[in-house]
């Protein structure tokens, strides 16, 4: 079975264990619980009638003195970049380790989710930024880990590109 | 010997050792942290984290991972922190898991809830300060709009008045004699009305700006007094002023702003008080600190208006100083007003850093207190007694005779009143439309005056004025007054104003005494004329209320009195000293009655100078005579 493995990376407080609960488990809780270190879960869903395994590895969010560890992104064959449109700082922490991991492990796979699309209303980041984001060649999604909007979208969708990407050494068990 | 599971034994680790076939295979007892399935098991499967982990470690030297987190088989829901340890010899490799104590997630836990709050905290100011600018801008609107608005109805409101000024001045019988002073009477009231409402206006906005100017305390209390006094005498009331001995008489402050909440006060008081009187008592504030350490000369002054009136109910006393709010909803049919003097006069006293309140006795009478905070001069030996004396509108016409003169204004209306006005000065007045045609005219000639109108098609007053400044700057001339005309009423417009090169602002409606007084004062060649009041009070005491029942009879009597004018420069002529005295002690005697007291105080310095032959201060009478029967208002109930 194809097994692909893919990390969450955001700033802390996006969202990131949110959309990984509401993508495996269906569950949404409004608590915020930090995550220490990396969650390592699990999903098999069929593509294109094939059946793909992901490893979600959900990891710590960077804040200052904790950059993201890219030794654990490196054998990764995409990435979710998660962005809270209700902090304008947080897609500024996005734009930065996506410039690290390309700097320094190379070119993959990602989409920028623009999370809480259910706060829409107390977004800070202007219109305007996301069509620049999009111009500069970045796929850009709303989701909601709250209301499901576009989770389970996100995610194939990055199945998807990692599948149609130029072939990387593949795992196959 | 000891076997490597007694190695390990006790040490809550679950350990593996490394296989020759590359497999991991659990030492001793696994602890009950960990729930593994039972037989062989691959350990990367269950553990993605050594994937990483295991072909970077080094055995040799104890690799300690990165933590990670996994389901606590034992409670569910909760999470275990883990972190895998890599030991070893060249012969053999372990792999050692261990938990981690759960405190490392409540500090980071926290220092990110933490963090959380504080962006959010940040995110609502800045939304806070966002509201708090939009509000400003919505201010800033209405107060443009308001500005726009006090222009456009200043500017009729200038032309009906000033021209009721001028048609009053003129023969007619007494029913148009009725008719203009309803047109006065209704003007005058509407004007008041919109300055307080612009002035309510400008202290929410903000735009109230107090004065810092060196006064009299005693002249602003006289000042207030005098502008009361028609109301108190019409009501046949009394007033009294206590002055409390060791009061600083000379600050500094807004003494306009300090006479206008006196005014309103006393005013308020008036308007419900039908018998008795009313007394104002001004004091060092005794509520203050420094004042009770007996330092006396610190400026805070306490001022105290009661009256015998109706009262107001207890209940009532707290509402009264809000904007259009009376005691009782009836008592505006009943008594009058808007209700805004008493909420401008707070904003005012707040403004000087006081307070106002009022305490009450229904059926007995009302005392309102201000509080009010004012720098002392350092002189305050007494310079000079209080003085009313004031120059009459003849005086200032005599004294500014013969002046060239520009007027600058684009409205047909506003020319024709400022003519009227100028029409007994026999000055030479040339008329310019815009601001443009002024300019050119300023470069061939030289002016006495120049009365510019502010806003005006092709080039406004401001334009216009600063273009002059710069043609007498050029030539090395003198600067020529420039008296700016506006019907705006706002402070930055003085500033503009000044900015541009303007002598002196002049709000419309203008009054003619105010104009002549403003032209007296700085024409270059009129001589210099004596601004003994200010220009507000002399217009009011020019009002006379009547009473109730005398309608029919006091325009009667100011006419005789008007027309005896000419008798008495007759006898004058004539050296006749006894019709004088005659027609003078009927004066004296009467007035009064009338509602004229200073027709029997004319009628009594005219009466003893008949008495002493001298004319010098006869003819001096007379013309104060003339001018007030010319000038004097009546109000009609």
């Amino acid at each position: 079975m194809l097994k692909k493995k893919i990390c969450l990376l955001g700033s802390y407080g996006v969202g990131k264990t949110s959309l990984v609960a509401r993508f495996v488990h269906s569950m949404f809780d409004d608590k915020y619980h930090t995550t220490v270190g990396v969650k390592i879960d699990k999903k098999v869903l069929t593509l294109e009638g094939e059946e793909l395994t992901l490893m979600l590895w959900d990891m710590a969010g960077e804040e200052d003195g904790a950059p993201v560890k890219l030794n654990q992104v490196k054998d990764a064959s995409g990435y979710l970049l998660v962005i809270d449109g209700t902090r304008a700082k947080t897609l500024e922490v996005a734009r930065s380790i996506q410039q690290r991991v390309e700097a320094e492990i190379g070119a993959r796979p990602f989409l920028a989710l623009i999370n809480k699309a259910d706060l829409r209303e107390t977004w800070e980041i202007p219109d305007s930024t996301w069509t620049e984001l999009t111009d500069s060649g970045w796929t850009l999604l709303e989701t909601s880990a709250k209301s499901g909007q576009h989770v389970e979208e996100a995610f194939f969708a990055l199945s998807k590109r990692i599948l149609q990407a130029p072939a990387e050494e593949d795992e196959n068990d | 010997m000891k076997t490597t599971d007694d190695l390990f034994a006790g040490l809550d680790l679950a350990v593996f050792e490394e296989q020759p076939d590359g497999a991991w295979h659990a030492v001793g007892l696994l602890p009950d942290w960990l729930a593994l399935p039972a037989g062989p098991l691959d350990l990367l499967d269950c553990f993605p984290m050594l994937e990483v982990f295991l072909p970077d470690c080094d055995f040799a030297k104890r690799s300690q991972s990165d933590t990670w987190t996994e389901p606590d088989p034992r409670n569910p829901g909760e999470e275990l922190y883990l972190q895998a340890v890599a030991c070893g010899t060249d012969e053999r490799k372990f792999l050692a898991l261990r938990t981690l104590p759960g405190e490392l997630l409540t500090w980071q836990q926290l220092a990110h809830d933490v963090e959380l709050e504080k962006e959010k905290v940040e995110r609502l100011s800045r939304e806070l300060e966002q509201k708090r600018r939009e509000a400003e801008r919505a201010t800033e609107a209405k107060s443009t709009f308001l500005a726009a608005m006090s222009h456009e109805i200043r500017t009729p409101l200038n032309a009906i008045i000033g021209m009721a000024d001028v048609l009053s001045g003129t023969p007619l019988n007494t029913e148009q004699h009725k008719c203009v002073e309803v047109f006065q009477r209704n003007g005058v009231a509407l004007l008041n009305l919109i300055n307080d409402i612009l002035d309510l206006s400008k202290v929410e906005a903000g735009h109230m700006e107090l004065e810092s100017t060196d006064f009299d305390v005693r002249e602003v209390v006289a000042a207030a007094m005098e502008v009361v006094e028609v109301r108190v005498k019409a009501k046949a009331l009394w007033l009294n002023q206590i002055l409390v001995p060791g009061v600083p008489f000379y600050l500094t402050g807004d003494p306009n702003r300090l006479r206008q909440i006196i005014i309103n006060l006393l005013g308020n008081s008036i308007k419900f008080t039908d018998r008795g009187g009313l007394e104002i008592r001004v004091e060092c504030d005794p509520g203050n600190p420094s004042a009770r350490a007996g330092d006396q000369i610190n400026g805070w002054l306490r001022f105290a208006i009661s009256d015998s009136g109706i009262g107001i109910p207890e209940d009532k006393l707290g509402r009264i100083f809000e904007s259009f709010s009376q005691a009782d909803a009836s008592t505006t049919r009943k008594y009058g007003g808007t209700g805004l003097g008493l909420s401008i006069s707070k904003q005012l006293v707040e403004l000087m850093e006081g307070h106002i309140w009022v305490e009450s006795d229904v059926g007995k009478g009302s005392t309102f207190f201000f509080t009010a905070h004012f720098g002392v001069q350092q002189d305050q030996t007494d310079r000079k007694p209080v003085s009313t004396e004031r120059t009459s509108v003849e005086d200032l016409e005599a004294g500014i005779s013969g002046l060239k003169i520009l007027l600058v204004d684009d409205s047909d209306d506003n020319r024709s009143l400022i003519l009227a006005y100028l029409k007994n000065i026999h000055s030479h007045i040339e008329i310019a439309e815009n601001g443009l045609i002024a300019t050119q005219m300023f470069r061939k000639n030289r002016y006495d005056v120049i009365l510019m109108d502010v806003e005006m098609p092709v080039m406004d007053g401001y334009e216009a004025t600063s273009e002059i400044r710069k043609i007498e700057a050029a030539s090395g001339a003198k600067p020529t007054p420039v008296f700016a005309l506006t019907a705006h009423a706002f402070a930055d417009m003085a500033v503009k104003g000044y900015a541009a090169g303007f002598t002196e602002l002049l709000t419309k409606p203008i009054r003619k005494v105010t104009l002549l007084e403003a032209v007296a004062g700085h024409s270059s060649s009129g001589e210099a004329v004596t601004h003994a009041a200010p220009a507000q009070s002399m217009e009011e005491s020019f009002t006379v209320m009547v009473e109730d029942g005398m309608e029919d009879v006091v325009p009667g009597y100011l006419e005789k009195r008007r027309a005896e004018v000419p008798l008495y420069q007759t006898a004058l002529a004539a050296n006749d000293f006894e019709t004088i005295k005659n027609l003078a002690h009927k004066m004296k005697g009467t007035g009064s009655g009338y509602g004229f007291p200073r027709l029997t105080e004319l009628g009594s310095i005219l009466e003893q100078a008949a008495i002493g032959d001298d004319a010098a201060q006869i003819g001096e009478a007379l013309k104060q005579l003339a001018g007030y029967t010319a000038r004097v208002k009546l109000v009609f109930p």
